[in-house]
């Protein structure tokens, strides 16, 4: 008896108890299984160890998919167009600048004869119009929108915490000047915002659509996590704190901060999704990736002229890469939300 | 009282509906957007296109005859031409309006010889930088000396009259040119050549682009910016009658038999769309919601099967009209760019090799879909001066480019990608617009430059804007397209004439000897002579590294079954004025 009253009146760290709570959770247990595989994807990608030859063209143009190859699933193919290397052609009574470095070039270009290449018929998920690998581009794209995602939420959740803890904690001058901030951002359009951030950044590339992203989704962070210190300030652990002698910046980041941690833990992960679909709108729109880079915007983008023409390949894949990654995204954060949240489970 | 007026209002309400049931409507899109409708200062097909409905210029092209042949327009006649070419005197048409507008205070205003030596002269008036200021440059007498008495005082002259524009009276104009110029008469079939009034121009100073005032069949009616013009017909039209010959042309005698002795125009209001997703435009003329279309390159497999339409779309009455454009995409490289342009053997070298790594083969097997010809001469099929048979120095080979870039210097870092002769990071910035096509363009170009280990950006602007950069020698280097105003090879070689420069001379090449060259083919007509002074041009832009012409499109062009005398034009931008449109009868699915 006492043993047992012993071990059921050891406390457990409200943490421990939100984790507990999570896996209990069959919905909870899933999504986060599938989140985690994502991740791992993410991470062997970016480690170099999976889709590396995204960029290659390895079969026919729009190869279809098939999950059975033949034997005879390639093609050989002259490598370069057929042009007769040998010919001489008039210079019309110039003489060449770049004689006789250009004679030379040619000569040593001659002497290189270009290997035939083999191409794939079929590929188990398909080509796209330059005969990539779309296996290969789904795990390449689900890096770039994933890391995107991954990177500008915790971007934008920092600023919000910082802004909101700030803003909530000093109130007065300080609150009055970041909410004024914040009420002139969340008064612009969503899209139209990004797109004038897009417009002064002037740059394309992974960084920028990060720093689009986080620059402008802070708001809800900054919103929620304001409203957490202004509740929290005059509770008495932070007032027995500061008779204590705590300072404040003290107070606001070891006492208050990890009593709002599950706030601000929902938050990056709605976050997370909501940047995953703006960074696919935007590169859908031609604000997204470059040309270097792939990401599920980016094929979706491409699948849309692809459909019409009966290629229908690259957007299934990417959307169910997609859906699958959102729809898990979204109920591990509904989940993380009910375990983290004590009211809830009483 | 109160039910009173709500009944007036519902009559007033069925009156309308039913004109609306009586007008003609024909709707068409455009890829890009328009720059504005002041003539002078057009240079795109799109605004032009447009221009050819609102204003009119003294002569213009046979709308059947092929090749295209000169016929007037606000003249009555064709010019009469003297003193070898030098002297050319056009006679106007009597009675012939511009279109109301406030400014001539409910007074109906007659154009008159004066209207056109107005117009011309203002292409060359500094302030309005026109891009087609070629058409008149160094060409007429005392006008170029009046220009750059208005670059001295800041002010140009258009009340003392010039020795080579005459008003002989009020139907007679009589231009005295310098030099011999047998494609004057081209110059004045141009749609920028559009007559305006003095007054209008002046009254609207600093925003005539968007008060356009002309003596075309249309007028312009609600103008969205950047998505939606209308054109209405204008009630000062002249009479015109459609009388075209169908000459030996079955397709031809359809329209003869359609459209012959009709009064013009047929249609009263034209509704323009800017669709620049051409997937947006192809599902919209599949729906019958566009009549025209030029089918775009990415959906030609979709239409066409080899070179025939599709059996689907000839079952549902759609026709198909399929020429080779008088057009050249070639690649430009911006000759004053810090890091491409320049003189220097290294310089010259890069930019080759930067050519020779553009595969036109797989741009016209994956981009075209198929609907392209190589072409190499910078004077297409269709146009005078075309040589079908000459050899570039510039074939696709990246094998040849990375020795020639390993020749003068430029070595491979860790990454693979080469650096300058001196060291320094090397980056090719190439230009597009937005759409999911130049998306594609970038895919191929960055697959060409990583060929030859050269780092491969992009800038993406819209249309209006990359022009803009163009003119300001801003672009690096870019896929760029011309097509032919008037079918002559002078206005393909004019692009790399250096006093073009901030006009067509996107690449900004400035070069004395290839200008005195280019000088010496104006004196001549269409011959031998010029052709071989033209091959000669054609080869120094090659050894330079300024250009490579890569391919001619060919255009096919559906029309609904409803859309009566239709026939694709070479060079004219629109044909709106000569179309009809039928009830629509269910063919639409």
């Amino acid at each position: 008896m006492t043993v047992q009253m012993d071990s059921s009146m050891r406390s457990e760290s409200a943490w421990s108890l939100a984790l507990r709570r999570l896996w209990r959770d069959p919905v909870g247990r899933i999504s986060l299984g599938v989140v985690t595989f994502y991740l791992v994807l993410v991470g062997m990608v970016l480690a170099g160890w999976l889709g590396t030859r995204w960029n290659d063209p390895v079969a026919v143009n729009y190869a279809p998919p098939t999950w059975f190859v033949s034997a005879a699933n390639r093609v050989t193919l002259p490598a370069g167009e057929a042009w007769d290397r040998t010919l001489v052609v008039p210079l019309y009574g110039w003489t060449d600048p770049l004689e006789p470095l250009w004679s030379e070039a040619r000569a040593a270009a001659q002497r290189i004869q270009p290997e035939p290449v083999s191409y794939r018929l079929t590929l188990p998920f398909g080509a796209d119009k330059w005969g990539r690998d779309v296996g290969q581009k789904v795990l390449k794209g689900t890096q770039t929108s994933v890391w995107v995602g991954l990177v500008a939420a915790f971007v934008a959740t920092l600023i919000g915490t910082v802004l909101g803890a700030l803003a909530g904690y000093y109130g007065r001058v300080v609150d009055d000047l970041l909410n004024g901030f914040y009420g002139v951002l969340t008064s612009i359009p969503y899209l139209l915002l990004v797109f004038a951030v897009a417009a002064v950044l002037q740059q394309k590339g992974v960084g920028t659509l990060i720093l689009i992203l986080g620059l402008t989704g802070w708001t809800g962070v900054f919103r929620l996590v304001r409203a957490e210190y202004m509740k929290h300030r005059t509770r008495e652990y932070v007032l027995a704190a500061g008779a204590l002698g705590a300072s404040h910046g003290r107070r606001v980041w070891v006492h208050i901060l990890p009593n709002v941690g599950h706030v601000v833990l929902v938050q990056f992960s709605q976050n997370l999704v909501g940047f995953i679909k703006s960074e696919v709108i935007l590169s859908f729109l031609g604000f997204g990736v470059p040309v270097s880079s792939v990401s599920w915007g980016s094929m979706l983008n491409e699948a849309q002229n692809e459909l019409i023409l009966g290629k229908w390949w690259q957007l299934v894949v990417t959307t169910v890469a997609m859906a699958v990654f959102v729809t898990a995204s979204s109920l591990l954060t509904d989940a993380l939300r009910d375990a983290l949240d004590p009211r809830l489970n009483s | 009282m109160k039910g009173g007026r709500v009944w007036v209002l519902w009559l007033a309400l069925l009156w309308m509906s039913s004109l609306q049931a009586q007008e003609k409507v024909l709707h068409v899109a455009f890829s890009a957007s328009e720059t504005g409708f002041d003539p002078v200062q057009t240079s795109d097909l799109n605004t032009a296109a447009i221009e050819q409905q609102l204003f009119e210029s003294l002569l213009t092209y046979d709308y059947l005859a092929r090749p295209a042949k000169l016929v007037p327009r606000l003249a009555a006649t064709m010019p009469s031409v003297s003193g070898q070419g030098r002297v050319w005197t056009f006679t106007l048409k009597k009675g012939v309006y511009f279109s109301p507008d406030p400014v001539f205070r409910g007074k109906k205003r007659e154009v008159t010889a004066t209207d056109v030596v107005y117009t011309l002269m203002r292409f060359m008036d500094p302030k309005n930088r026109s891009p087609y200021k070629f058409l008149l440059d160094g060409k007429i007498e005392g006008l170029d000396e009046r220009a750059a008495q208005a670059r001295a005082t800041g002010h140009f002259d258009y009340d003392t009259p010039v020795a080579g524009l005459t008003v002989l009276d009020p139907w007679h104009v009589r231009v005295h040119l310098k030099t011999t110029d047998y494609n004057f008469g081209h110059a004045m079939a141009q749609p920028v050549m559009g007559i305006v009034a003095r007054e209008v121009i002046e009254a609207y100073a600093g925003d005539t682009a968007s008060h356009p005032v002309g003596t075309g069949p249309y007028r312009l009616g609600q103008w969205l910016r950047s998505a939606r013009i209308e054109l209405i017909r204008n009630p000062n039209y002249r009479p015109e009658v459609w009388h075209f010959s169908p000459g030996n042309d079955p397709e031809n005698r359809r329209l003869v038999a359609q459209m012959e002795g009709k009064m013009l125009p047929r249609i009263d209001r034209i509704d323009i769309q800017i669709i620049e997703e051409a997937q947006s435009a192809w599902l919209s003329f599949g729906k019958g919601e566009l009549d025209i279309l030029g089918i775009p390159a990415q959906f030609s497999p979709l239409a066409l099967s080899g070179d025939q339409l599709r059996p689907e779309w000839v079952r549902r009455g759609v026709h198909l009209d399929r020429i080779v454009e008088p057009a050249i995409a070639y690649y430009f490289i911006n000759q004053q760019d810090p890091v491409l342009g320049g003189m220097t053997p290294a310089k010259i070298a890069l930019r080759r090799a930067i050519f020779l790594a553009m595969n036109d083969g797989e741009m016209m097997r994956v981009i075209d879909k198929g609907q392209a010809i190589r072409t190499t001469y910078p004077i297409p099929p269709g146009v005078a001066g075309a040589d079908a048979q000459y050899q570039s120095l510039l074939n696709y080979d990246p094998e040849l480019a990375n020795q020639l870039l390993d020749a003068y210097g430029y070595r491979r870092d860790r990454t693979g990608y080469r650096l300058q002769p001196d060291g320094k990071p090397l980056e090719v910035q190439y230009t597009t617009g937005l759409s999911s096509q130049d998306r594609e363009l970038d895919e191929v170009m960055k697959k060409s430059l990583d060929r030859i280990g050269l780092r491969f950006s992009s800038n993406k602007l819209k249309f209006p804007d990359i022009i803009r950069a163009e003119r300001q020698c801003q672009v690096q280097f870019r896929l760029s397209a011309w097509i032919a105003d008037y079918p002559d090879g002078d206005n393909f070689m004019q692009l790399w004439y250096g006093p073009h420069t901030h006009e067509n001379n996107a690449s900004c090449y400035q070069d004395p000897e290839w200008d005195r060259l280019y000088e010496q083919t104006l004196t001549l007509p269409d011959s031998p002579r010029r052709d071989a002074l033209y091959h000669r041009l054609a080869r120094r832009l090659e050894l330079y590294g300024v250009t490579k012409v890569s391919t001619s499109a060919l255009r096919n062009v559906l029309s609904q079954p409803w859309v009566l005398g239709y026939r694709a034009h070479p060079i004219l931008p629109s044909v709106w004025n000569y179309l009809d449109v039928e009830e629509r009868h269910g063919a639409t699915p």
